[in-house]
């Protein structure tokens, strides 16, 4: 199946393409448009999609929020991707948002909505970077070439922690207070599931799922935890502290 | 004179220095001025033996603090710290320099980041003076413990810190080695040995002094450089646990022509804060060790002192008000030597504060504490050895930064 909708959709061509471009990928429409000249595409032809919707739930059935879920064919395919801008705030001493996940070639801003200063760095295998001392919107945005989990820190503040997962599965998305993702407009086929979360403990082979989505039809998919949750890492708001 | 030209001339680059960049230059500052009300006896800093900052003689309206600390980005990982204060008492300087030092903190390129600082700071003890300026954010008033640490010590040399960043491995949370070479902290000793503990927001200032008459406390006898080293664990913001093992090692039997001498002071330090929540805090911190003076070949005349000092403290936040409540214990032992009745004070103390904050920059604090102390060499004043002191302070604080909002949702701990 997934061979058929990949060959179609290879015939369309340029109007697909184009509609692409204007595909932003920020963190608030990626679970609907990542990747979305595919979308595109399948639109443009009639080709037939499916619905898959993701539940990631922990040991007691609770829906686990924030969690990144990515859905990749099973059988690899080389995807376009569209050049896309997503933006990791820094706000009351935290990243926000907390995780953030991208495709492939995502440009993100740093800005810094904070009164004091920070610094920014990563070390992470996916990307090395440092932005120095700064407030506002002081440096340009950073572009995130390779699959990977990037662990932001500020080099003032240790207590700060952000995600930014790199992925690139043509769908993903975050998970919501219910623990539930929907994506959207999926062609018919074999897909791979993974999920991930600073919270989720479980060994990371264990958040890999096989799912097939059928054409027209809404594929349900419950993720259930076997490990309890690490402690939930969301700063704690200090008003009457101090800081420069 | 010489301290309030450095002072001067700070405050004179810091404020060059405002007209760059608002991220070249971070300034906050506040001043804070009380109504007190004092039952005990005259406090240490105007002659007595009161463990408290005022006494019946010096009461009413007051200047707590008035202080500016300033970060000056002297490069992307090099930034010079500056805390100038001014206390409105009989200090010989009237404004003055209580931390000055230059922070380098390069940039990780892994899971290991290196931290260096240079001059003149506060040791990372205290888990309750957070705030900027080393200012207790829980209430006026600090612990016993870590008045004591205000009041006699300043590492006046270099600290390295080796942290490992837990966050890259999944790890939320980190853990630091600490060490630290310092210089000019040969009088550390001389306050508890004489008076005991103290209960009070006064720590000394690098160039003045404490009491009548004063003891200053930054001089080199020796030519022995201290240490103290430390280990410290976080886990993400919300547990930290801080050891240190502090020596100053000091030679007791070295003096100055001045009449000064140096006090052989080692202690060792456990704490722990905890906030399981958003609106709880406790700490909890320990301390124990000993200071000698007089030279080792005195024998049994050489004076020799054992201390330790505790507390626990819970603290309530929600919306713009803060309840604090502290219990304290701390004693001295007098093991060696003979200066009058000996120094052995036994003691402890209650302190509840309320903190309301009008607005990001008007704050209202409210602090009582009532002490209870036994200390024998209360009877050369003719006074009896065992005595309560009750002192009530309503503080009214104003508080600025420049660049930003004075506070607020500013938090951020100072790595101090």
């Amino acid at each position: 199946m997934s061979h058929t909708v990949s060959s179609g959709c290879r015939r369309l061509g340029a109007s697909g393409r184009s509609a692409a471009r204007f595909a932003i990928a920020t963190q608030h429409f990626a679970n609907k448009i990542a990747f979305s000249w595919l979308v595109a595409l399948i639109g443009a032809t009639g080709c037939s999609a499916g619905e898959l919707a993701v539940t990631v739930v922990d040991r007691l059935g609770q829906g686990v929020s924030e969690a990144v879920v990515t859905v990749a064919p099973a059988v690899p395919r080389a995807y376009r991707q569209s050049a896309a801008t997503a933006i990791m705030d820094q706000r009351d001493l935290a990243f926000t948002p907390r995780v953030l996940v991208v495709a492939v070639g995502t440009s993100v801003e740093f800005p810094n909505n904070d009164t004091v200063s920070h610094q920014v760095y990563s070390f992470s295998e996916a990307k090395h970077f440092q932005l120095p001392l700064y407030k506002g919107v002081r440096h340009p945005p950073i572009t995130f070439e390779h699959e990977g989990l990037v662990v932001l820190g500020c080099n003032i503040h240790d207590e700060m922690v952000g995600y930014i997962y790199v992925t690139d599965a043509p769908f993903f998305g975050k998970t919501d207070s219910g623990g539930m993702l929907n994506l959207q407009e999926l062609p018919g086929g074999d897909y791979r599931i993974s999920v991930w979360s600073p919270i989720i403990a479980d060994p990371s082979q264990t958040l890999i799922h096989n799912v097939h989505v059928d054409q027209h039809e809404t594929t349900t998919s419950r993720i259930q935890l076997i490990r309890e949750l690490r402690a939930r890492p969301e700063p704690r708001p200090r008003r009457t502290d101090w800081a420069y | 004179m010489e301290a309030r030209r450095y002072a001067a001339c700070l405050m004179a680059i810091l404020w060059a220095g405002f007209a760059t960049a608002d991220d070249q230059l971070n300034v906050v500052g506040a001043f804070d001025v009380r109504w007190v009300h004092s039952a005990g006896e005259l406090s240490y800093l105007d002659g007595g033996l009161g463990t408290l900052r005022f006494d019946p003689d010096h009461e009413g309206l007051r200047l707590g603090r008035a202080f500016m600390a300033s970060r000056l980005r002297l490069s992307d990982i090099v930034t010079l710290h500056t805390v100038v204060d001014a206390y409105g008492d009989h200090d010989r300087n009237p404004v003055d320099l209580s931390e000055f030092w230059v922070d380098v903190r390069p940039f990780p390129t892994n899971a290991i980041r290196w931290r260096a600082r240079v001059g003149a700071f506060h040791m990372p003890v205290s888990l309750e003076n957070r705030g900027a300026g080393w200012s207790d954010v829980y209430s006026i008033t600090p612990s016993a413990l870590n008045t004591w640490l205000g009041e006699e010590f300043r590492t006046i040399g270099a600290e390295l810190e080796v942290r490992w960043l837990g966050a890259s491995s999944g790890y939320l949370g980190d853990v630091a080695l600490i060490a630290a070479a310092y210089a000019w902290n040969d009088p550390a000793g001389a306050l508890i040995a004489d008076r005991g503990f103290a209960i009070t927001d006064r720590p000394s200032t690098l160039f003045g002094g404490l009491g009548r008459p004063p003891i200053t406390f930054y001089h080199e006898m020796d030519r022995k450089p201290g240490y103290y080293a430390g280990l410290t664990w976080r886990r993400h913001d919300r547990l930290e646990i801080r050891a240190l093992r502090y020596d100053n090692r000091a030679d007791p039997g070295a003096s100055t022509a001045a009449g000064g001498g140096a006090w052989r002071t080692r202690f060792s330090s456990f704490g722990a804060r905890l906030e399981p929540t958003t609106r709880w805090t406790f700490i909890a911190q320990y301390i124990d060790g000993d200071t000698a003076i007089g030279a080792e070949s005195l024998g049994y005349d050489q004076f020799l002192m054992r201390y330790h000092a505790a507390f626990g403290l819970a603290s309530l936040e929600w919306g713009r008000e803060r309840l604090t409540a502290r219990f304290d214990s701390f004693g001295t032992h007098q093991l060696r030597g003979f200066f009058g009745p000996p120094s052995n004070e036994t003691a402890h103390a209650w302190t509840a504060a309320w903190t309301h904050d009008f607005d990001d920059h008007w704050q209202l604090v409210t602090e009582w504490i009532r002490v209870l102390s036994r200390f024998p060499p209360r009877s050369l004043f003719a006074q009896p050895s065992s005595l309560p002191e009750t002192q009530t302070q309503i503080s009214a604080r104003y508080r600025f930064q420049f660049g930003g909002r004075a506070w607020g949702l500013i938090g951020g701990l100072q790595n101090n």
